[in-house]
């Protein structure tokens, strides 16, 4: 099992060389001077070439991203252009409120998910599983800016209930910190369990099909245990995948979210960095990105075995 | 009087002692709320800085002097300024009893360490080139030949020696305490001698300032920066809110006090509310339609003028900004004490006339493109009109819309032919004039290549007499209609939405929140 995953670290280092060289390449073919923006349309030109000296972005850019790999390397990300802040630091900071809120908002969808899909096979075209199509859908079609406002509008500003900007850590107090996470967390649930129904109740109707459902039908199981016992173990597997990659791509920053809810997560830093040019929080913070893509990847094909038992890690 | 009777007297007057105590302190709230659109960058003073920076750096750090409401310049920490007669010798005398937010005595000497550390290009001070022989001129020496008085030297004189001292990217020019860095010289926080004192700075969520009751403010009413400053609030929060919606909800609901660049489009529903108010104020940015004057079609000044002439100004500009601003032509802002009868003359919408300059030139409706972006709705808003007012002279503009980022390094680099442009406000007319006046080859981005224009702009920097300042911008307005490198659209808007609990807070042509003199009713 450990060589298993060794060789499997072993092989994304080559995905995350590309993925580095990539996003280097392309911040720097985009237009945009990051020292010009900092300096605004007063700046004058004697300004913006010394500020370009200090900053190192004057060199060669094969040298630049020598320079930046090397260091990247020995895990340092290098310095925010904008406020001179250690990328990873900064980054790790970030990364806690979004991975919070993704991890309760992806839980919960998955909770209410896996059994509504399950249920929605079991009721296959009956008014159930319309209801439960439908309302997927219309989850899954919603803008998650739209639906963030729609809460924001109901629950903070009409019934006033919860705060509508901010933002305080668990660490500092947790009962105000749940206050201000529980609106982009449950607009985040909704969005999700839009897209983790459709995913569930298809797997559930596949493996409802196959003969050994039949057989313990047969055999006089319950309707109950039929779908416990024996569809949803084989059916949560695909599932598992697709909650893997909804992991992988929510934690690199639900910006949308961030924005419209005013939450200082790693979506909303990328997203600000891109509009400032700041190339080294940018390439940190997609590298980042492709490392939780891969480790959340890693985990679900090792969690796989559990719940498939053809699978098998080896 | 009985035991009980007296216990019972004793009991009444400690609950009307807890009553008034309560009372005199429910009168005053002790956190104001208010919005940043983004994180500031530092805490560093006119180093690493943008426009929130240096607004909220404003209440920390003082400098010798300041700006007043009319953007003209007073003295501050200073409390009196002399000039010799050749213009190269300021003489600052210090006010009285200052003191630095650590309670250290502000002296003399600590005026001049900080001068060096901005004058030592280690710092990398922003506004070192204006005063290091690069720019408006060179600071000789900076001297204290004694505990209150400060001497500078320049090798030159110039008109904008105090107004570029008091700007707000240079941070003012802030007399910070030497405890402010460590021995290596690295940055570690303000200790200034302003009204407020820095709090805590949670990256991404707010910055927080702290009453500083330590501060000895000016005798004359507050004006502009300068003047009296209370900070009757005991502590005022910045919250950072990217999105304009989310700000606009949090005001409106009451978890902010104060939004002070509210969108024109949010202007209805913010004054609709019963609990908040609108104050709007015209700033010093200016609004402008650049043209590539090395542009094959835009090189000939028929067309541009033709195209000026074909727009309906007054129209676009109440269009753009709900009728809150007006059409201004001028590079010189309406704010200004410079703006006169000469500045406020403009082109007149002529549309005949457009089109026989149009036909003298051969236009033959080659397509021009105008550069926009949507970041800042009013360009984008500015480059539609524009657009829909010349399709009627039959001029082909085709709007070419680009992230902000880009905008600015197509300007940087002069590659575009037309552009919808907002330039920040500067604080004099020369200032004004020099940020689009200036050779193409060594500076792409400047819009007016004229050299006669250039010797009229370095006069107007080196010459006091506001007599003889006024003449040479009357003249540069005029030339500057003639030629139309640009046409100047109008000044912006700072509109702010505040809670009715607020009350002193007061828009100005800065664009900077003020938040002392500022007192926050209790609900």
């Amino acid at each position: 099992m450990l060589g298993y995953i060794l060789r499997r670290l072993a092989m994304t280092l080559p995905t995350l060389l590309l993925v580095a060289l990539a996003v280097f390449a392309l911040m720097r073919a985009i237009p945009g001077d990051p020292v010009q923006l900092m300096l605004g349309d007063a700046a004058d030109e004697a300004q913006v070439t010394a500020l370009r000296q200090r900053m190192g972005l004057d060199a060669p850019l094969p040298l630049q991203f020598a320079r930046w790999l090397g260091a990247a390397a020995q895990g340092d990300l290098g310095q925010s252009i904008t406020n001179g802040e250690p990328v990873l630091p900064l980054m790790a900071e970030r990364f806690q409120v979004s991975a919070v809120i993704v991890l309760l908002a992806v839980a919960a969808a998955a909770l209410v998910a896996v059994p509504l899909g399950l249920l929605a096979a079991w009721k296959q075209d009956k008014t159930l599983d319309v209801a439960i199509v439908a309302g997927a859908t219309l989850l899954l079609s919603v803008p998650s800016f739209w639906l963030g406002l729609l809460m924001l509008l109901v629950f903070g500003m009409k019934l006033g209930w919860l705060p509508v900007v901010g933002y305080v850590a668990f660490s500092e107090d947790w009962h105000q910190a749940l206050s201000y996470i529980v609106l982009p967390a449950v607009t985040l649930t909704l969005i999700e369990i839009g897209v983790l129904t459709r995913m569930s109740r298809a797997s559930a109707i596949e493996v409802l099909r196959l003969e050994y459902v039949t057989h313990a039908r047969a055999k006089g199981a319950s309707e109950a245990r039929v779908l416990l016992r024996h569809v949803l173990p084989n059916a949560f597997a695909p599932t598992l995948t697709l909650i893997g990659l909804v992991l992988g791509h929510l934690l690199g920053g639900i910006a949308v979210l961030e924005t419209v809810f005013t939450l200082p997560g790693l979506g909303r830093l990328l997203v600000d960095a891109i509009f400032a040019r700041d190339y080294p929080v940018v390439q940190g913070c997609l590298l980042f990105t492709a490392v939780i893509y891969v480790l959340i990847n890693l985990l679900v094909d090792l969690c796989y075995p559990l719940f498939d038992p053809r699978v098998s890690a080896s | 009087m009985s035991r009980s009777d007296c216990r019972s007297s004793c009991f009444t007057a400690a609950l009307a002692l807890a009553c008034l105590a309560g009372a005199a302190q429910a009168q005053q709230a002790p956190l104001l709320r208010a919005r940043l659109n983004a994180d500031i960058r530092s805490t560093d003073p006119g180093v690493n800085r943008d426009a929130n920076t240096d607004g909220l750096m404003a209440h920390i750090v003082e400098g010798l002097v300041a700006l007043k409401e009319d953007t003209s310049v007073g003295p501050l920490v200073a409390q009196r300024i002399d000039v010799s007669k050749d213009g190269k010798t300021y003489r600052f005398t210090l006010r009285d009893g200052l003191r630095f937010h650590n309670g250290a005595a502000l002296a003399a000497e600590d005026v001049v360490w900080t001068w060096k550390r901005y004058l030592n290009p280690a710092t990398n001070w922003r506004c070192l080139t204006e005063f290091d022989g690069r720019g408006i001129t060179k600071i000789l020496s900076v001297e204290a030949p004694d505990a209150k008085t400060v001497v500078f030297t320049l090798d030159k004189p110039s008109a904008l020696f105090l107004t570029t001292m008091a700007r707000s990217d240079c941070g003012g020019s802030g007399i910070l305490h030497r405890s402010s860095v460590a021995a290596d010289g690295k940055w570690l926080t303000p200790i200034g001698s302003g009204p407020f004192k820095l709090g805590e700075w949670k990256r991404g969520q707010y910055v927080e300032l702290l009453r500083f009751d330590g501060y000895v403010s000016r005798s004359e009413p507050g004006d502009g920066y300068t003047g009296a400053k209370k900070a009757e609030v005991e502590k005022v929060r910045f919250l950072i809110i990217p999105d304009g919606a989310a700000a606009k909800a949090a005001l409106i609901s009451g978890q902010l006090d104060l939004v002070n660049d509210l969108d024109v489009a949010d202007l209805g529903e913010v004054a609709g509310a019963p609990q908040l108010t609108v104050a709007k104020a015209e700033t010093m940015s200016v609004s402008a339609i650049l043209f590539q004057t090395r542009d094959p079609v835009l090189k000939d000044v028929r067309i541009r003028r033709a195209i000026a002439l074909a727009l309906d100004q007054p129209t676009l500009v109440r269009s753009v900004t709900n009728a809150l601003s007006r059409r201004n032509n001028s590079a010189v802002p309406g704010t200004s004490p410079y703006y006169n009868a000469a500045q406020a003359q403009g082109y007149t919408y002529n549309l005949a006339e457009a089109k026989k300059l149009l036909a003298e030139a051969g236009y033959a409706g080659q397509p021009i493109k105008l550069i926009a972006n949507k970041r800042y709705a009013p360009m984008f808003d500015v480059s539609v009109l524009t657009q829909a007012m010349l399709q009627q002279a039959g001029i082909k503009m085709e709007i070419e819309v680009l992230d902000w980022a880009t905008q600015l390094d197509r300007y940087t680099k002069g590659q575009y032919q037309a552009m919808s442009f907002s330039y920040s406000a500067r604080l004099d007319p020369s200032l004004n004039y020099e940020m689009f006046t200036g050779p193409k080859d060594t500076q792409p981005r400047k819009v007016w290549d004229s050299p006669d224009a250039q010797a009229q702009l370095v006069a107007s920097m080196d010459i006091s007499d506001k007599a003889k300042r006024q003449a040479i911008f009357d003249g540069l307005h005029k030339r500057m209609l003639d030629e139309v490198p640009l046409i100047v659209l109008y000044n912006g808007l700072e509109i702010t939405g505040h809670s009715k609990r607020l009350h002193g807070y007061r828009n100005w042509a800065l664009q900077q929140p003020r938040l002392w003199n500022v007192r926050l009713a209790a609900r």
